[in-house]
């Protein structure tokens, strides 16, 4: 099998300080693999390097496209840049009103990436924004209320539903749940769980939540310091952890 | 794929596999040292030199006092812990027959070998919130590509046969009694009807009527072939169920 996302050595450091460094993994299809680690630990600028969104330094990544090409990522041009986001990846954020438009209407949000990908027809657009919020478990009565409308668990829905609605490939996270209460996050996980493999997506995740990321992710990197310091299974990282920092991690977690 | 562990070890590895159609699991010198950083770098030898082969049909049973390290030795073939000496490699029936070995196989190997190959059973149900019963024991046979109508309808003919009853089925077990619970894992466990089952206690807190029909269930699991490595706190069930008995003692403490 040829790994969809693969990244070797890759840096990136502000100043000289704090990023990530020397990154080396492969991302599986249908694998869903969780980026854990302290605040300020790199999780985010990896996020952020591997989506795109900020430039690397140094190292290598590399993509297997729709059609089998191998795309060299940190060469490709703007446009094939945005080409990509749009029709095979999404990006959910930790606050759902970086990822939403609050101008719109949710069932614009949910639309919005299907007309970047070519659908016209309105009433198709609007069928699908239907289906979709009930998938999320949202009130599809309420298609045409804004963003603002709604709780910050519904907005996180809606926000998942809008980066899935053109079948992504590959779906970055950012602390998706994050800042919800315990019951809208159980009930967010299993949506995502559901999710991920029914569609057979590829995910990377980043959390601070052990909880999280044994719920829903095959494989775990723990990062400390800006640099991967464990690597593997979910079950075999959390139960036997070998690197000092993983031992507190999985330590430090309050039992219930 | 890295090899199993030195070069002369893997070409007996591999003829080992070759030579007997039946072997499913070959395990040579497992040893398992934790080293707690957090605590000023104790180490504890929780198991040393362990070898075992088993093959289909054949169900071993750990005995051992307490301590012994007949989990952790589970655990590692299962490749939840990491085994800290020693080679352990597993048949790969979807890869003909080839065998992978665990204590070198990259994430996404071992992931396709418990999906296919290796079922384990805790004693404790790891509940999903919201996740009804019914799904969680059909959830392994959906993994592996099965109609969700045919999944579901064996998931609910095994928890029938288990004693659990119907109007529990399309609850989430979180708040199931201990028995209960253990129930629907079993279930869960033994529904994909892998060729090599690793068992750590499954019987714990079972009464002695639901004892039987796990213990049933694992002779039949045996009789079509499944290679079984297992712990069971009564004697009873091991008499039932073992074929051979491998019996562990605590590492020396130095």
């Amino acid at each position: 099998m040829t790994p969809l996302l693969s990244a070797r050595s890759l840096t990136k450091q502000y100043g000289g300080r704090n990023g990530c460094r020397n990154v080396s993994f492969d991302l599986y299809p249908g694998e869903v693999l969780c980026i854990v680690g302290e605040s300020g630990s790199g999780k985010t600028t990896l996020l952020n390097t591997l989506a795109l969104k900020t430039a690397a330094d140094s190292g290598s990544l590399h993509y297997t496209a729709t059609h089998g090409d191998q795309l060299d990522l940190l060469a490709l041009s703007e446009p094939r840049r945005r080409l990509l986001m749009r029709t095979e990846w999404g990006f959910v954020q930790q606050n759902p009103r970086d990822g939403l438009r609050s101008g719109v209407s949710a069932g614009a949000n949910i639309g919005e990436p299907l007309m970047a990908v070519g659908a016209r027809h309105y009433g198709d657009i609007r069928y699908a924004a239907t289906q979709w919020m009930e998938r999320v478990e949202l009130d599809s009565s309420r298609i045409d209320e804004f963003p603002a409308a709604f709780s910050g668990g519904m907005q996180q829905r809606l926000q998942i539903a809008r980066n899935l609605v053109t079948s992504p490939r590959l779906v970055f996270m950012d602390e998706p749940t994050a800042g919800l209460d315990v019951s809208v996050q159980a009930r967010l996980l299993d949506l995502l769980r559901t999710l991920t493999s029914t569609l057979h997506l590829s995910v990377l995740i980043v959390t601070h939540d052990i909880g999280v990321a044994r719920l829903l992710a095959h494989r775990l990197m723990v990062m400390q310091g800006g640099e991967v310091v464990e690597a593997g299974l979910t079950d075999q990282v959390l139960d036997d952890p070998q690197h000092p920092y993983t031992q507190t991690l999985v330590s430090s977690v309050l039992p219930v | 794929m890295r090899s199993i562990g030195t070069s002369s070890e893997a070409r007996a590895g591999e003829r080992a596999f070759t030579d007997n159609p039946a072997l499913m699991l070959r395990a040579v010198g497992i040893g398992k040292t934790f080293t707690l950083h957090g605590q000023g770098g104790v180490q504890i030898e929780a198991l040393a030199g362990v070898s075992l082969e088993v093959e289909r049909g054949e169900c071993v049973v750990l005995v051992g006092p307490s301590g012994a390290g007949k989990s952790t030795l589970l655990r590692c073939l299962y490749g939840n812990y990491l085994a800290s000496r020693g080679s352990i490699a597993i048949r790969d029936a979807a890869n003909d027959g080839q065998p992978v070995s665990i204590t070198g196989a990259e994430p996404h190997d071992v992931l396709r070998l418990r999906r296919g190959v290796v079922g384990y059973v805790s004693q404790f149900l790891r509940v999903i919130p919201r996740v009804p019963t019914l799904t969680l024991v059909a959830e392994p046979l959906l993994s592996r590509g099965v109609p969700e109508g045919e999944a579901r309808s064996r998931a609910a003919a095994l928890l029938a046969r288990l004693n659990v009853p119907e109007r529990l089925w399309s609850l989430a077990p979180a708040t199931f009694s201990g028995g209960e619970q253990q129930r629907v894992n079993i279930a869960r466990g033994l529904i994909a009807e892998h060729p090599l089952l690793l068992l750590d206690e499954p019987t714990a807190s079972l009464d002695a009527e639901n004892r039987d029909v796990v213990a049933d269930l694992i002779v039949e699991a045996r009789e079509r072939g499944a290679a079984i490595v297992g712990i069971f706190h009564d004697e009873d069930t091991r008499g039932k169920v073992a074929t051979r008995r491998l019996e562990l003692q605590p590492p020396l403490r130095h």
